[in-house]
């Protein structure tokens, strides 16, 4: 649905996005992550041609996006960051009028708004201005604007930056279920929301891809992802010189615990359990054990990692 | 065509649909009132050769209002999108540059000619009311809003380039009464240093007091219409550029 291959955009000296290259397959819902300032909305801002790439080129649904802007844009449904509208518009008057933009006309026109309004529960609030709208409701506008003109793909910038808790799941549930019939790639920051929606993450730093994978291929390859804590009642040195004579232990450090209990991190490495080995330790030597658990790393960790600047 | 259309509507109803196009027109209306009155009552204190309709429009106060009409009527057209962020949504629509630029200029041009539709039944008004035969032909009234609409295409323009310029709305608005008062001036030239220097027919070529003059004495000249066509298709023609280049630059 969209390859991209060395594309750079430079703003003067300073070069925003520096020869990325990755793809997406139709159907797929892919998570474009970044701190900020990164280079995601400059990417993004180049797939739907509102800015010219510097180099490289980019295609979507085998359409290029420089030659073939007109074509390509009516293949895309965008939601720019901090949605802009016309706020003295009114919901379904401005939902009408970007429909007929994008070239919806008559029957077709009316029954899309109806479903659209539908969809991203704007039904009550269709008269309403859309400057006494809430952010929450804006952002579904702004959703409903990407997804009238039945686009293949919804490329979404930061769609739930600034909503609270119960809008982003409103928002993300409603881009699960989006998920099941459109090409997704959406930029943003919280990173459990990529989790559970995406099947596919792109982490781009300082304008060059970091990682392009499945969230779970990522957490599984991280550096950390082995980690064992358990709490043992034995002084934290036993354990510490104890513990790392097992096989595939590379660390362990300890934390006493206020009770006289001593809580251990065990390090591992990458796709072992040790968790066996360690619990028939501890019953060999006597020690009284009460909690063992594999800790699992998250994208989070996995982000951090390969974003960090130290 | 139908991309323009609906941009074309978009714009022309954001105008009418809020107080703003109300309030310039009930403004535009009460200045040419006050103009013809003015002008009337100086026919009771001595007799003219003019007619009614040249004196009205050589009156001072026209300038006056007349050119402030267009940084109020243009200058939020692009600086109010590209603020807002709107203007990101509306070029990542499937839409050609030139639909945004040609919508949101004949937007502001259709309401530009709306402001002058009072003035027209002013002058109507006069023979009505006054039951006396009207101290000036049809001719005249012909000619000056010919010449308005003429003068009216390239300001709008002027305006459309300056809203283009910058995403303040205040600053396209300054810049904009800038153009039109340097364009202005430069027609004055030859009023303040005579005909005798040498580029004298070239500012009384674009002096749009001498087009006004001519205009509303009936004479229909060819030369300003060709002088005011070409320099707004030029003129939009630099705005159009200005939008894409934005977007293009290196």
């Amino acid at each position: 649905m969209i390859e991209i291959v060395n594309l750079s955009k430079r703003y003067g000296r300073h070069l925003a996005v520096d020869e990325i290259s990755f793809e997406v397959q139709r159907g797929e819902v892919v998570g474009f992550l970044g701190p900020n300032g990164a280079g995601k909305t400059t990417t993004l801002r180049m797939l739907t041609g509102y800015l010219p790439p510097s180099s490289g080129a980019a295609r979507i649904a085998g359409l290029d996006i420089f030659r073939e802007s007109l074509e390509v844009r009516k293949k895309i449904g965008y939601m720019p960051e901090n949605v802009p509208l016309y706020i003295e518009m009114r919901v379904k008057e401005y939902l009408r009028f970007r429909g007929a933009l994008k070239g919806l006309s008559g029957s077709k026109l009316r029954t899309r708004l109806g479903e659209v309004m539908e969809t991203c529960g704007l039904t009550h609030v269709r008269r309403k201005m859309i400057k006494t709208l809430s952010k929450g409701y804006r952002q579904r506008v702004g959703l409903a604007d990407a997804l009238i003109h039945e686009p293949e793909l919804l490329i979404l910038d930061e769609p739930t930056n600034g909503l609270d808790p119960n809008q982003i799941r409103a928002i993300r549930r409603l881009i699960q279920d989006l998920g099941q019939e459109h090409t997704i790639l959406l930029s943003t920051h919280i990173l459990s929301e990529v989790e559970m929606t995406c099947n596919k993450v792109v982490i781009i730093d300082e304008g060059r891809v970091k990682a392009a994978d499945s969230p779970l291929n990522l957490i599984s390859s991280m550096r950390r992802a082995g980690r064992v804590t358990m709490e043992l009642k034995i002084a934290p040195e036993v354990g510490e010189t104890v513990l790392p004579t097992l096989d595939n232990v590379t660390k362990v450090t300890s934390e006493p615990l206020q009770d006289g209990w001593t809580r251990f991190s065990v390090f591992v490495a990458p796709n072992t359990d040790t968790r066996i080995r360690l619990a028939a330790l501890a019953a060999e030597k006597g020690w009284p054990l009460r909690s063992l658990a594999r800790r699992n790393a998250n994208l989070e960790e996995v982000f951090v990692e390969l974003t960090r600047k130290d | 065509m139908r991309t323009f259309r609906i941009l074309f509507f978009k714009e022309l109803k954001s105008y009418f649909l809020s107080p703003f196009g109300w309030l310039i027109c009930g403004f535009a209306a009460l200045m040419q009132a006050l103009s013809l009155s003015t002008t009337m009552k100086g026919f009771l204190d001595s007799p003219r050769s003019e007619s009614l309709v040249f004196a009205t429009f050589q009156a001072p106060t026209f300038w006056f209002y007349f050119l402030f009409l267009f940084p109020v009527l243009t200058m939020r057209l692009f600086s109010e999108e590209s603020r807002a962020g709107t203007l990101e949504g509306l070029l990542t629509a499937p839409v050609k540059t030139w639909h945004v630029v040609l919508s949101k200029y004949f937007a502001s041009y259709v309401t530009y000619l709306i402001l002058w539709i009072p003035a027209f039944f002013h002058f109507k008004l006069f023979t009505i009311i006054t039951n006396v035969p009207p101290p000036f032909s049809s001719g005249e009234l012909v000619g000056v809003f010919s010449i308005l609409a003429l003068m009216g295409a390239l300001f709008i323009a002027f305006g459309c380039l300056a809203s283009c310029l910058t995403s303040s709305q205040i600053i396209a608005g300054v810049v904009c009464v800038g153009i039109l008062f340097v364009h202005f001036l430069l027609g004055l030239i030859t009023f303040f240093y005579g005909d005798q220097i040498d580029a004298a027919p070239f500012f009384s070529f674009i002096s749009s007091r001498e087009h006004l003059a001519t205009f509303s004495r009936g004479l229909i000249d060819t030369r300003p219409i060709i002088y005011y066509l070409t320099t707004t298709s030029f003129t939009l023609f630099i705005t159009h550029h200005l939008l894409d280049y934005r977007r293009w630059k290196p």
